[in-house]
């Protein structure tokens, strides 16, 4: 036996996230004790017509969510508890809706921060409908080996170490969440576990108190013996003081009660739980609790370091007197053993896994980002900028300082170029319509190719094509270009020329020309660009040809030059974008004055010949 | 529980149809002109200036003043704003008008499991307590009102006869409305007293405490809750409550001054026994502290780094039970954080950390503050097999 949570309680959980997170820590124990899940429905209105999905042991179980809790016991006639994971604000009313459910006969509280006018009025409920209500801010009710309500026992090995899968002959009656599991496995250590344990919740007035489960233990020939755990404040451990007093009783009572350093400290000073108060005339104190259950014959050891040998004790005078007999204890490796996670079994070694894909240049698994093993937070306050994390990311080394400071040139000066560019049209034509940023600078993105901006990789190809093959003849380049190719990438612009030159080229190439760097595809280009401006001034050496050069000659990969001008320009393009949402810029329609209708003229819609 | 200031207090009594003296709140001394002129009873009356604060001994410590004409108050109040108690400073004086009695009398309305006790006495003040058995008291059930008849009845066997008695009822079921309807925990006015000029009982003064819990539902509660020991909240208090009242789970901070171990354990429950260990074997504890409901772990970091701060603290105990569901590994890496950034301003010198914790992810938490050893703190570690309060018969040396 045991009592209130047992192998006939059938479950519905009351409330969202946190109701699912308790039926997943029951799912666990039904796993270790090897029994069918219990929890059958949800009550959740937001979410109600679907399911929640909780592993028990290797499966998902699929649980109904309701929108009403008669809903839920319509459909599952066997439920007969209902745990309260609702907000303080709605969980009175969800607990007195339960009590009047016919179906309902238990029902668990964990809602913390429940007003004491609302659990007053649960106590009168409770009593006037006869149900049993643990709560309010209860941690739950474990009866060992048969039934979990709630996340009381905590994580799975500690349902193991405590000895929670069979039962023992103490049941445990706490405020406290926290020490109803400490108790369980103190009981664990010194005697053989237990039968339930209850959490009863700290607040001032729980609405089942400790003589209503004194009296259930009472009754219940598993039970040999109870702990109490008690605190200052209110007059339930008096009262459980009288009750045990009251009569001859079967089992043995050991309590204890913390609050005794209340009387070292200024008065009024509230410690630990909502009911742990003393009264204003000094009734509750822990001294006096401690007294009354001394005097009605209970065990109170002076000190929790002496609980566990008093437990021992009353645990082997159980045993010489044959009424506990001893519990078969099973190794923990026997035990059902929680299914791991995947992750779990690769750090293990326990699992070979064909990973999709390879990565080698970032990795953010630890605390912080880390580029090509370097902590972003590292690099910055080393001083390193923008253009070392490019060179990290793109080119899997830190660029020298002299090529930093050009990857940042170049960045700088192919930031924008104005609003009627492709690329700059196509994010404003966008932002005008109303798309949003990244949208809108998307369709600025799409314009990159070959005739604007994306000459760069192209010009790189074929320049680093001509040094090698052509290193001394440019006219036998320039007439394989024409035959294979056509015009030469990165030669050419539409209005600056030899008279008229591009100043950003001017300014890549003096830097590189007085920082003396080695620039064998810059130099190659400028010779082609020699021989083409003496046939016609506007085929100088463009931006995108300057900027390919460079690159290449810094080591950077072909596939990666067309990234400078992106990265670049999206400056650019999010710039365009917002300004045009500050001007509340109005939707572009083409002027029919710009479009050139080369149309055929009106004319009849000819006869859709009939079959 | 929540304690309210006086101020707020005679407004809710108001609300509900008790009268109280005229009173008024200020911060300041230049404010008393103006008030004056728009409220007469500031020239006609007799008037006492309070200190506006959390403070047990007002009287003792003067800051209460009585018998004062306008000049008078603006010389308390004066006198009362530039006064600082255990370093806090007292922000706001309430100036209340004299009420001229003969009598005092008692009433109060607790609530009990099962309802409420209304307790009356036909004598007040000082006197109650010494004559605590004959104050006769009488209950309402939950759900229920109280009904003028037992008030009557209760104001008979109080002493009280006559058209005194018919008043007492009357005045006793306001406050019984008052304190059903605000969610009340107990309301205690004392004295409660017949004013000789118009012969109507006037609430004088009165310990109100109202269930913060409810706050909720009370959208006119534009009052924040005092503290309920004698003094106001310090800083570090406040700071840690603010915090609190906006995390998953809870983090609490009391401070206890010339203690000498700090607490930082987890759980409501085990937090208590931790502290009666440390009293038990003589020692001091320098705080009470309590984070519990798995808790954010920067809340706990923060939680940490006052607790750290506490002056003149030889241990911390980082004590716990086997928790159901507070993550160990998170909150002990707040913990860890809050010890960093303490060491690193220079606190901890001298400080021994006593550590002993169950729960989910328990192996990962513990092994993470073991760590710390090798940062040159002062720690030991121990899991669920040591008893949860060996670590304070250790840090103690008993």
């Amino acid at each position: 036996m045991s009592i209130i949570a047992n192998e006939n309680t059938r479950v519905v959980i009351l409330g969202g996230q946190a109701g699912i997170n308790a039926a997943k820590r029951m799912g666990e124990f039904c796993h270790l004790v090897q029994k069918p899940f219990y929890v059958e429905a949800f009550v959740y209105p937001p979410d109600a017509g679907k399911t929640a999905d909780i592993q028990v042991g290797g499966q998902m179980v699929a649980v109904p969510i309701y929108k009403t809790l008669d809903d839920a016991t319509k459909s599952h006639p066997a439920v007969n508890t209902a745990l309260i994971y609702i907000g303080a604000n709605r969980a009175a009313q969800a607990a007195i809706e339960a009590m009047d459910n016919k179906n309902i006969t238990s029902i668990s509280m964990i809602t913390e921060g429940v007003p004491e006018r609302d659990a007053k009025l649960m106590i009168k409920k409770a009593k006037d409908t006869g149900k049993a209500l643990n709560g309010p801010s209860a941690i739950g009710i474990m009866s060992a080996g048969k039934c979990r309500l709630g996340v009381i026992g905590g994580e799975y090995n500690n349902l193991i170490l405590s000895k929670l899968y069979r039962p023992g002959s103490f049941g445990v009656l706490t405020k406290s969440g926290g020490l109803s599991n400490e108790i369980m496995w103190i009981i664990s250590q010194f005697a053989d576990g237990i039968s339930t344990a209850i959490g009863i919740g700290g607040d001032a007035y729980p609405v089942s108190d400790f003589v209503t489960y004194l009296e259930m233990f009472e009754k219940d020939p598993e039970t040999k013996a109870v702990v109490i755990v008690g605190e200052m404040g209110g007059n339930l451990e008096e009262a459980a003081a009288v009750w045990y007093g009251a009569k001859p009783r079967r089992i043995k009572l050991i309590g204890i009660v913390a609050g005794f350093c209340q009387e070292a400290l200024p008065k009024g000073m509230k410690f630990g739980h909502a009911g742990a108060k003393e009264g204003a005339h000094g009734e509750g104190s822990a001294r006096g609790k401690a007294d009354a259950l001394k005097k009605a014959g209970a065990i109170v050891p002076d000190t929790f370091g002496a609980l566990g040998p008093a437990i021992k004790k009353v645990y082997e005078d159980l045993k010489a007197t044959g009424q506990a007999v001893k519990a078969v204890d099973v190794a923990p490796s026997e035990l059902p053993q929680l299914p791991r996670k995947v992750e779990e079994y690769v750090k293990a070694g326990e699992v070979v896994v064909e990973p999709l894909f390879k990565s080698t240049i970032s990795d953010d698994r630890g605390d912080e980002p880390l580029y090509c093993g370097y902590a972003a937070s590292e690099l910055i306050n080393e001083g390193y900028d923008i253009p070392h994390i490019i060179g990290l990311l793109w080119n899997k080394r830190l660029p020298t300082p002299k090529e930093a400071e050009l990857i940042k040139r170049i960045i700088m000066l192919s930031a924008d170029h104005g609003p009627s560019v492709s690329g700059a049209f196509g994010t404003i034509l966008a932002a005008c319509a109303g798309i949003n940023l990244p949208q809108a600078v998307a369709a600025g993105m799409i314009m990159i190719g070959p005739r604007f901006g994306g000459a760069v990789t192209d010009a790189a190809i074929w320049f680093d094509y001509g040094l090698k093959n052509f290193p001394n003849d440019i006219p036998g380049f320039l007439t394989y270009m024409k035959k294979e190719v056509g015009p030469v990438p990165g030669i050419g612009h539409r209005v600056k020329s030899l008279r008229n030159p591009d100043k950003r080229v001017q300014e890549i190439i003096s830097f590189v020309r007085k920082e003396k760097l080695t620039t064998p595809h810059l130099d190659y280009a400028l010779r082609v660009a020699e021989v083409t401006t003496a046939k016609k001034d506007t085929l100088i050496l463009n931006v995108d040809g300057t900027i390919g050069c460079v690159l290449l000659d810094m080591g950077y990969p072909v596939e990666s030059l067309n990234g400078f001008f992106m990265l670049a320009r999206t400056i650019g393009f999010i710039g365009h974008w917002i300004d045009q949402k500050r001007n509340n810029g109005r939707l572009i329609r083409m002027f029919n004055y710009l479009v050139n209708f080369a149309v055929t003229p009106k004319r009849p819609v000819p006869k859709l010949e009939k079959k | 529980m929540a304690k309210l200031l006086e101020g707020p207090a005679m407004g809710l009594f108001q609300k509900w149809g008790m009268r109280t003296p005229h009173h008024l709140v200020i911060s300041g001394v230049e404010q008393l002109e103006t008030l004056a002129a728009a409220n007469p009873w500031m020239k006609d009356c007799k008037m006492v200036a309070k200190a506006h604060e959390a403070l047990g001994g007002r009287f003792k410590l003067g800051l209460v003043k009585v018998g004062l004409d306008l000049e008078g108050v603006k010389k308390a109040t004066k006198e009362i704003l530039v006064r600082e108690v255990e370093g806090m400073k007292i922000n706001q004086v309430i100036v209340a008008e004299m009420i001229d009695h003969d009598e005092e009398y008692y009433l109060a309305v607790k609530s009990v499991r099962d309802g409420a006790e209304i307790l009356m006495a036909k004598f007040g003040g000082i006197e109650v307590e010494s004559n605590w058995d004959k104050v006769v008291r009488t209950t309402v059930p939950v759900g229920e009102k109280s009904s003028n008849k037992q008030l009557i009845e209760l104001a008979e066997k109080a002493g009280f006869s006559g058209p005194l008695a018919e008043k007492m009822a009357a005045f006793a079921h306001s406050l019984f409305d008052c304190y059903d309807n605000e969610d009340g925990q107990y309301i205690e006015i004392n004295p409660l007293v017949a004013d000789k000029k118009t012969k109507e009982l006037v609430a004088l003064d009165a310990v109100t405490l109202l269930d913060g819990d409810a706050r909720f539902r009370h959208a006119d509660w534009n009052f924040t809750f005092a503290s309920e020991f004698g003094r106001a909240y310090t800083e570090s208090e406040r700071q840690i409550m603010e915090i609190d009242s906006r995390v998953k789970g809870s983090v609490k901070l009391i401070e206890i001054p010339g203690g000498e171990v700090a607490l930082l354990p987890a759980g409501g429950g085990a937090s208590v026994f931790y502290s009666d260990a440390v009293i038990r074997l003589g020692g001091s504890i320098a705080n009470y502290s309590e984070y519990s409901g798995d808790p954010p772990g920067w809340a706990v970091e923060a939680l940490t780094e006052k607790v750290c701060g506490l002056p003149g603290i030889k241990n911390i105990i980082v004590g716990g039970a086997i928790a159901n569901f507070t993550d160990v590994k998170v909150t002990f890496q707040g913990i860890i954080a809050g010890f960093r950034k303490a060491k690193a301003e220079g606190k901890l010198n001298g400080v021994k950390i006593w550590v002993r914790r169950g729960g989910p992810n328990e192996a990962i938490g513990l092994a993470a503050m073991r760590e710390l050893k090798n940062e040159g703190f002062d720690i030991e570690v121990f899991d669920r097999y040591t008893p949860l309060t060996d670590i304070v018969n250790m840090a103690l040396g008993k």
